[in-house]
């Protein structure tokens, strides 16, 4: 369907409900360009730059931040207003979690006003040139509904702080002014063009097979750091020093005109961003209500897209038949990894190299968003996280800078099971048991896994005591032991 | 699938070389049947007892499945073939071949035109005794246990009863092929070894199937539905 489509579908009263243009585009795949651009604008924004270099996993988990991303923008144009007001909540606790000071000594808080509010003017601005580079002309009533529903979207983010712009004609001289005066030549940029597009791992679905991965990206790699420059404005373009490469403007125009070909012309359901979703990460569960009972029959679009499920599932299958695979995996895949590898793979969430406060507080906001804690669980969950914190400073970081290296943390590694660590266990465990009945069932299990129970020999079976889950999450993040499970939350991207 | 090894010493060669050898009889046979139109075949690879074997043959069989997986998969999806394993419980198989099996059991199972169930790793008497194992867990009174009920407690339970079973190379053992779904079977005992088993004979076997008098205690003879290769 196009904007003007759903222009024509739409309504009234409500600006993010089901007949919105937003809804509609939300689950476009092409929505990931107006994504990709929107990311580039914000991180040459001081404030938000700062932000994402330090606190952000986006660079080492990709496609875990991805999915956590398409999740939270379908929750928050949700036909549930509970659900958009609910999400919205969840989204300023996490925000107002991440704050420190830039290299500069500048502060910054992921929760400040000014920033929110160019987060979504980029997004509003992004999906008007999305339109204008695939050739799909938006008329003046049309932009200004669009308008319309990005304020709301900021105004139920943040209902109290700052606005943007009440009429278009304001909108856009507010976003040259920016552009022109507030962005600047940011790590953070660099970061998204060069490494983010250059080095991005494999998606779960070629994860065992990264040399088809790299041939790919390294023919798409570039291609899409050239699109996304080619459509940026033209000042901000000069002050990130790239020069516009012969050929680009024209890649970039194919790029946006063939994701509105392929949104016209192919079967709605391909294009939909859940089944790109799918296809790269088989265990991607788009919104499913869980309180469905296992047994009863499945709404249309969910057996439709389960019938996607196994078309993908028998395709990736093929895939992996089909190409080339050593006969013999690495020696050190045993059991348990070494100290540098698990520091790399599971501890350093954020890739930088070393361990500090930004590295736990991802893993515990990971945790928060799966089970989509409410303030007092989630509150709990990252003091545990912060104890445990407290506790490795004290006893790992030898030379005192407040943040502990890949070196410091082999040295020490036994230290690891300490008070805390067994401690943050027993909250998860507490949070993660809804019902209280101090088991993990099935059901529970796939709220915080995403995955069915495993049949692990000498498991649990069909749920999981309070010993078990203790002594299966110790043995991941202490005894360095590979974990299905907990591999697929924290180590893999 | 039997005489690999005399097959090997009689051309003095070892007795992975027979295994290798059986690979080219093995794709005759799915051919010959797929093009006879039966809808069932069963191949039995690797039984419980043949972990017994010395390791290196072991070790050489695993790697000879797994690459015969691999190479054969796209064709025998392409011919519509369902592909099944029966067994394969042991931790001693490799989680890699492991993978390979699950991903043609994942590749191949919407196809219908014939199914083909490879015993790797099986044992007749452990299904057996894993079915009334099930039967215990769940608590099922003893009335309640009929063969009909039973035989829905056995691996692929829609596998229909085995009507032929081709054991090759002169051998005249059950070897613990299919225990329950044997009990009315055909067998027929060509003299051939398996590397040297080819469509003719598989053809061969058939007729000799079709003249048989099945009467399963009765006086009326039922048409053929499945084949067991052992």
């Amino acid at each position: 369907m196009s904007m003007s489509d759903a222009t024509a579908a739409g309504t009234d009263a409500d600006p993010l409900g089901p007949g919105s243009m937003l809804h509609q585009l939300t689950r476009q795949t092409r929505w990931g360009l107006v994504a990709t651009r929107a990311i580039v604008l914000e991180a040459a924004h001081p404030q938000i730059g700062a932000a994402l270099i330090t606190n952000s996993t986006f660079v080492a988990h990709p496609w875990r931040r991805l999915r956590n991303t398409v999740l939270s923008a379908q929750r928050m144009v949700d036909p549930d207003a509970r659900v958009r007001q609910r999400e919205a909540a969840r989204l300023n606790r996490l925000h107002a979690r991440i704050t420190g000071t830039d290299v500069e000594g500048r502060p910054f808080n992921a929760a400040d006003s000014e920033a929110r509010a160019w987060v979504v003017a980029t997004l509003f601005e992004s999906t008007v040139t999305m339109c204008r580079l695939s050739g799909e002309s938006l008329d003046g009533p049309t932009l200004d509904r669009l308008y319309a529903e990005f304020q709301s979207f900021l105004a139920l983010m943040d209902p109290y702080g700052g606005k943007l712009p009440p009429t278009l004609r304001e909108f856009w001289r507010y976003y040259a002014s920016v552009v022109e005066e507030r962005l600047e030549n940011t790590e953070a940029v660099h970061v998204v063009l060069d490494r983010l597009f250059a080095q991005v791992p494999a998606p779960p679905l070629l994860r065992d097979r990264p040399a088809v991965w790299a041939a790919g990206r390294a023919l798409a790699g570039p291609a899409a750091t050239a699109i996304v420059v080619a459509s940026l404005p033209e000042p901000l373009r000069a002050r990130l020093g790239l020069a516009e490469l012969p050929g680009t403007r024209t890649l970039m125009h194919a790029a946006y005109l063939s994701t509105r070909l392929a949104t016209r012309v192919l079967p709605e359901a391909w294009t939909r961003l859940d089944t790109v979703m799918t296809m790269l990460d088989p265990a991607y569960a788009p919104q499913r209500n869980d309180d469905v009972p296992a047994g009863a029959p499945a709404p249309e679009g969910l057996r439709a897209l389960d019938g996607l499920r196994r078309g993908v599932s028998k395709a990736g299958a093929l895939l992996r038949l089909l190409t080339p695979d050593p006969e013999t995996p690495a020696a050190g895949d045993a059991a348990t990894r070494s100290a540098a590898r698990f520091f790399s793979e599971v501890l350093d969430q954020t890739g930088d190299g070393h361990l500090d406060w930004p590295d736990l507080a991802a893993m515990a906001r990971e945790i928060a968003t799966r089970l989509d804690l409410d303030v007092q669980d989630e509150d709990r969950l990252f003091a545990a996280f912060a104890d445990w914190w407290r506790e490795l400073q004290k006893e790992l970081d030898t030379d005192g800078d407040g943040r502990i290296t890949g070196h410091e943390y082999a040295a020490a590694a036994a230290a690891m099971a300490g008070s805390a660590l067994i401690r943050i266990a027993e909250v998860l465990f507490d949070v993660t048991d809804t019902d209280d009945d101090q088991v993990i069932d099935a059901r529970e299990y796939r709220a915080l896994f995403r995955t069915a129970f495993d049949h692990d020999p000498g498991g649990g079976g069909e749920q999981l005591t309070r010993g078990e889950f203790v002594r299966r999450f110790l043995g991941f993040m202490a005894g360095r032991r590979h974990s299905g499970v907990y591999d697929q939350m924290f180590a893999q991207s | 699938m039997d005489g690999n090894g005399r097959w090997a010493a009689q051309r003095s060669l070892p007795r992975t070389e027979g295994h290798r050898a059986a690979e080219v009889a093995v794709i005759d046979v799915i051919e010959a049947a797929h093009t006879a139109g039966v809808e069932w075949l069963s191949l039995y690879a690797f039984s419980t007892e043949n972990w017994r074997r010395p390791a290196p043959e072991v070790d050489v069989l695993l790697r000879l499945v797994r690459r015969a997986v691999r190479k054969h998969a796209l064709s025998l999806h392409t011919r519509g073939i369902r592909c099944r394993f029966l067994g394969v419980a042991d931790p001693r198989i490799p989680p890699a071949l492991a993978r390979d099996i699950a991903d043609l059991m994942t590749l191949t199972r919407d196809n219908r035109r014939m199914t083909l169930t490879v015993a790797f790793d099986h044992g007749g008497r452990r299904d057996i005794v894993e079915a009334a194992r099930s039967l215990i867990r769940d608590g099922v009174p003893a009335e309640l246990v009929t063969e009909e009920s039973f035989a829905r407690r056995l691996p692929h339970p829609d596998m229909p009863e085995v009507d032929l079973v081709i054991r090759t190379s002169g051998e005249q053992r059950i070897s613990n092929f299919m225990l329950w779904q044997v009990a009315y079977a055909e067998w027929v005992f060509p003299r051939v070894l398996w590397p040297d088993f080819r469509a003719g004979h598989f053809w061969e076997c058939l007729e000799v199937y079709r003249r048989r008098d099945r009467r399963f205690g009765a006086a009326q003879a039922p048409a053929t539905t499945g084949k067991g290769c052992q």
